[in-house]
C-alpha cells in the first residue's frame, strides 16, 4: 500500500504546528541579523519589512522535542505520480566522496536506462554554497538534519512524492515520521552512525574504552602528537561537552561556551591533534594511533589497511548504554534539478533492502533498514568482531544526543570557537 | 630614417602593449574590486552566505575590523598565525635562496653541454601537479614510510622514528621548501646567466680571490634576479594553505592561507577572509613598490 503523499503514515502531529516561510525568514532576521543586513536587503529592493518589525517569534529549530513539520514549497512543488525518466537522461548526484556504492550506481543506470552523474564536497558548508548558487542543475543531495531548515527556508529543495518511495516501509520505525521533518515533505533518511573513538591496539597500549572517562584520552600528554579529532565544529565542539557530563550538545549557555574554548586551547597545547576527516585512510596508515571517529569510518578502515596488518587491530568505542553523539544522514530532492523523476527513483532504489546491503558493504556506514539486524553484523560478516561496538542500534536514537542547528547568535558564538581554534593560537 | 622608425616604434609598441595591459588590469582590478565587495558587503540571513555590496557608499566595514581587532592584544588570537606564516615564509625562501642559487649558478656557468639537460631537469618538477608532490611526501613521511625506516636503520632503532605528519613546523617549512625551489631556480639561472664571463675574468685578472670575485661582482649583478625570485616564492607561500593541510592538518601550523582557506568555507565568515586578502597584499606589495622605486634611482644614478 502506498502511502499517501506528504503523510505517510496518516498520523497526525500533535505537536507541529505549521511555520511559514516568511515568518521563518523574518524571525532568522529579527534574530540574527545587524542592522547594516537589513538596511543591505532593503536596498536589494526584498520585500520584507525591516527586520524590527518582525516581532519576537523565535526561529523553528526542529529537535526531538520540538518535531516540525515544514512548510510545502510553492515555488517547486513535489512531481506528478506515475512519471517516467526520460531515457537517456542524466542524474546530477550531489554527495561525500565514497559514499556511494558504484556498483550499485551502475545497476541502477541500466536498470532505468538514466546517466548517474556524482559530484562530491568535502563539507555540508561547501555543498550549501554551492547548492545556493544554483547554477550546477543538481537533483539530489545527502544533507544531515540540521541543514534541513536552512534547505527549506531558502527553498532550495522539492517536496517528495512518496507514490514513488514505497520502500521507505523498510526504515527503522525510529524514523517514521520522524521529528526534523514531520511526515517525510523533504527527506528520507540514508545512513546512520555514531561518534566515538577509534585506536590501532598495536599503536596504544591502553583500552581506551575501558577509561573512566575516554574522552579524556585527547587531552593526556601520553598521546600527543598520535592522535587527531574531527574537522568538524559541531562534532568537536560538543565532544568536550560530553567529556564534561553535559548532555546538552547544542548548548548555547555562555559558560558552556567558554568551557569549550578554554578546553579545546588546552588540547592543543597538550596533545597538539590532527585536524582532519582522513581518518579512515590515515589510522590504518598509521599517521596516528588514536582518534575521534564515525562509526563507519572505523568500518571503512579495515579496507585501507596496509598488507601484513591484520584488521584486528582496529578498535573502536561508543558508550554501550548509547548515551553518545548519534545521527543519520538523508536523502533530498533539490529544486534546482531537471531529472526530479530519476531523482526519486534512485531514494527508492537505494531504500531496497538488497541493494542497500550492498551499497553498505562499500562505504561502510550502515542503513537504517529492518531487513539488517544490528545484532548480527557480525555474523553476517558487515563487521570483524573487534569492531562491532561500531554497530548502530536503534535504541540509541531514543537516548542518544544530536547535533542540531543552532540559533544564530549562539552559531556565531560556536564558530568564533571553533575559528581561535583552527588559527592554532 | 632613425627618426622615422623610432616615431613608428613609439605608437606601435604600446598599441602592442595595449591588449595585455587591459588584460592584466581587468584580471587584477576586477577580482579585487569583488574581494572589497564581499569584505566590506552582508551575509544572507538563512544560508549566511556573503552578499557582496558594489555600492562603496553602503559598504560596512565590521567584518575588517573584527579582523584587526583579533590580530594584536588579549583577543588576538589570528597573531600567532600571522606571526607564524612570516616566520615560516622568511625560512623557507632562505632555505630555497641557499639551494637554488648554487643549482643555477653551476647550471648558468659550469655545466656546458649538460646545460640543456640540466635546465629541463630543473623544469621537471613542473610536469607533476603539486598535489601529486605533496602526497608523495605523506606516503614518504608516514610513521612506516622510506624516511623513517631510513633514520631508524630499518627499524634497528625504533626510537629515532619522527611523527613527521603531525604539526611539526619543520616538515610544513621543508614542504615549501620542496614545492616552490623550482620557482626560485629558473629566474635565478636566466639572471647569472646574462652576467658576462668577461666581467669575472676581469675580477680575477685584476687580483680579486675568488670570494671576493663572487662578492664584488657576481653577487651584486645577481642581486636583482635574487629579489625577483624572492618575490616569485614568497608571494605564493603566503598564500599558500595546501601544503600545511596535507603535510600537517594540525592548528599548530596554521598559517594565513589557511585562515583564508577556513573563513572562506565558514558560513558568515567569508567577509574576513577578504581581510586577510587585503593584508597579505598590503604586506606583499609595499615591499615591491618600494624596490622597484630603489632600483630605478639606482638605474638614474648609474646613468
Amino acid at each position: 500500500m502506498p502511502p499517501a503523499a506528504g503523510d505517510p503514515f496518516g498520523r497526525r502531529s500533535v505537536h507541529a504546528g505549521p511555520i511559514g516561510r516568511r515568518s521563518l525568514l523574518k524571525a532568522m532576521l529579527a534574530a540574527g541579523a545587524a542592522p547594516a543586513l537589513a538596511d543591505l536587503l532593503a536596498a536589494c529592493g526584498s520585500s520584507e519589512p525591516p527586520a524590527g518589525a518582525a516581532g519576537s517569534a523565535a526561529p523553528k529549530i526542529p529537535s526531538p522535542t520540538n518535531p516540525v513539520r515544514w512548510p510545502l514549497s510553492t515555488k517547486s512543488p513535489a512531481i506528478k505520480s506515475g512519471l517516467k525518466p526520460k531515457p537517456g537522461s542524466t542524474l546530477r548526484v550531489y554527495n561525500y566522496a565514497d559514499y556511494l556504492g558504484p556498483q550499485v550506481i551502475k545497476a541502477f543506470e541500466k536498470k532505468y536506462d538514466v546517466t548517474v552523474n556524482v559530484s562530491t564536497f568535502n563539507d555540508e558548508d561547501e555543498a550549501l554554497t554551492k547548492i545556493a548558487s544554483g547554477g550546477l542543475n543538481l537533483d539530489l543531495y545527502f544533507p544531515s538534519y540540521d541543514s534541513i531548515g536552512k534547505l527549506v527556508g531558502a527553498d532550495l529543495v522539492r517536496p517528495l512524492n512518496h507514490d514513488y518511495i514505497p520502500n521507505i516501509e523498510h526504515v527503522w520505525p525510529q524514523f517514521h515520521d520522524p521529528w526534523y521533518d514531520q511526515g517525510w515533505r523533504y527527506t528520507v533518511p540514508y545512513t546512520v552512525y555514531t561518534t566515538g573513538i577509534g585506536w590501532r591496539a598495536d599503536m596504544i597500549k591502553d583500552d581506551i574504552g575501558a577509561m573512566s572517562n575516554p574522552y579524556d584520552a585527547f587531552w593526556d600528554p601520553k598521546y600527543a602528537g598520535n592522535l587527531a579529532v574531527l574537522d568538524d565544529w559541531h562534532t568537536l565542539m560538543s565532544m568536550v561537552l560530553l567529556r564534561n557530563g553535559i548532555t546538552d550538545i547544542n548548548s548555547t549557555k555562555k559558560s558552556d561556551i567558554s568551557l569549550m574554548h578554554d578546553q579545546l586551547m588546552k588540547m592543543l597545547r597538550t596533545t597538539h591533534p590532527k585536524v582532519t576527516i582522513t581518518m579512515y585512510n590515515d589510522l590504518p596508515a598509521g599517521q596516528y594511533g588514536l582518534a575521534q571517529m564515525w562509526s563507519g569510518d572505523v568500518v571503512n578502515a579495515q579496507y585501507y589497511l596496509p598488507k601484513g596488518t591484520s584488521p584486528d587491530v582496529l578498535r573502536y568505542w561508543f558508550p554501550e548504554d548509547g548515551h553518545g553523539e548519534v545521527d543519520n544522514d538523508l536523502m533530498v530532492v533539490l529544486a534546482q534539478g531537471s531529472n526530479p523523476v530519476a531523482a526519486h527513483l534512485f531514494i527508492n532504489y537505494l531504500l531496497d533492502p538488497t541493494v542497500a546491503a550492498k551499497n553498505f558493504g562499500y562505504i561502510g556506514y550502515q542503513p537504517p533498514q529492518n531487513s539488517i539486524n544490528p545484532d548480527e553484523l557480525v555474523a553476517d560478516g558487515y563487521l570483524p568482531k573487534n569492531l562491532k561496538s561500531a554497530t548502530v542500534l536503534p535504541h540509541y536514537f531514543d537516548v542518544g544526543y544530536r547535533l542540531l542547528q543552532l540559533p544564530p547568535s549562539a552559531d556565531q558564538a560556536w564558530h568564533q570557537v571553533w575559528q581561535e581554534f583552527k588559527a592554532g593560537a | 630614417m632613425p627618426d622615422a622608425s623610432a616615431r613608428t616604434g613609439r605608437r606601435l609598441w604600446p598599441l602592442l602593449a595595449l591588449p595585455g595591459t587591459v588584460w592584466l588590469l581587468v584580471l587584477f582590478v576586477a577580482p579585487l574590486y569583488v574581494v572589497l565587495a564581499v569584505l566590506f558587503g552582508g551575509v544572507d540571513p538563512i544560508l549566511r552566505q556573503p552578499v557582496p555590496v558594489w555600492n562603496p557608499v553602503r559598504w560596512d566595514f565590521s567584518q575588517f575590523r573584527y579582523v584587526l581587532e583579533h590580530i594584536v592584544g588579549p583577543d588576538g588570537f589570528f597573531g600567532p598565525a600571522l606571526v607564524r606564516t612570516t616566520v615560516y615564509v622568511v625560512v623557507a625562501s632562505a632555505v630555497c635562496l641557499l639551494v637554488a642559487y648554487p643549482v643555477a649558478y653551476y647550471t648558468a656557468r659550469f655545466a656546458g653541454r649538460y646545460r640543456g639537460l640540466l635546465l629541463t631537469l630543473l623544469i621537471a618538477p613542473f610536469w607533476i601537479s603539486y598535489m601529486m608532490r605533496m602526497l608523495a611526501w605523506v606516503n614518504l613521511l608516514q610513521n612506516d614510510g622510506l624516511v623513517n625506516r631510513v633514520i631508524s636503520l630499518g627499524g634497528l632503532l625504533p626510537a629515532a622514528h619522527v611523527n613527521w605528519l603531525n604539526g611539526q613546523p619543520v616538515t610544513v617549512v621543508l614542504g615549501l621548501v620542496y614545492g616552490y625551489v623550482p620557482y626560485m631556480v629558473l629566474p635565478l639561472f636566466a639572471g647569472l646567466d646574462r652576467i658576462p664571463g668577461a666581467v669575472q675574468e676581469a675580477a680575477r685578472d685584476l687580483g680579486a680571490g675568488r670570494f671576493e670575485t663572487f662578492r664584488r661582482v657576481t653577487w651584486p649583478m645577481s642581486r636583482q634576479a635574487v629579489v625577483v625570485s624572492l618575490l616569485v616564492t614568497t608571494l605564493p607561500m603566503l598564500g599558500d594553505y595546501y601544503t600545511n593541510d596535507m603535510l600537517s592538518a594540525s592548528p599548530q601550523t596554521s598559517m594565513v592561507g589557511n585562515l583564508i582557506n577556513n573563513s572562506v568555507l565558514t558560513p558568515g565568515q567569508t567577509g574576513q577572509a577578504g581581510a586577510f586578502v587585503m593584508l597579505v597584499l598590503l604586506v606583499s606589495v609595499l615591499p615591491m613598490l618600494l624596490y622597484v622605486r630603489a632600483s630605478r634611482t639606482g638605474v638614474e644614478v648609474e646613468s
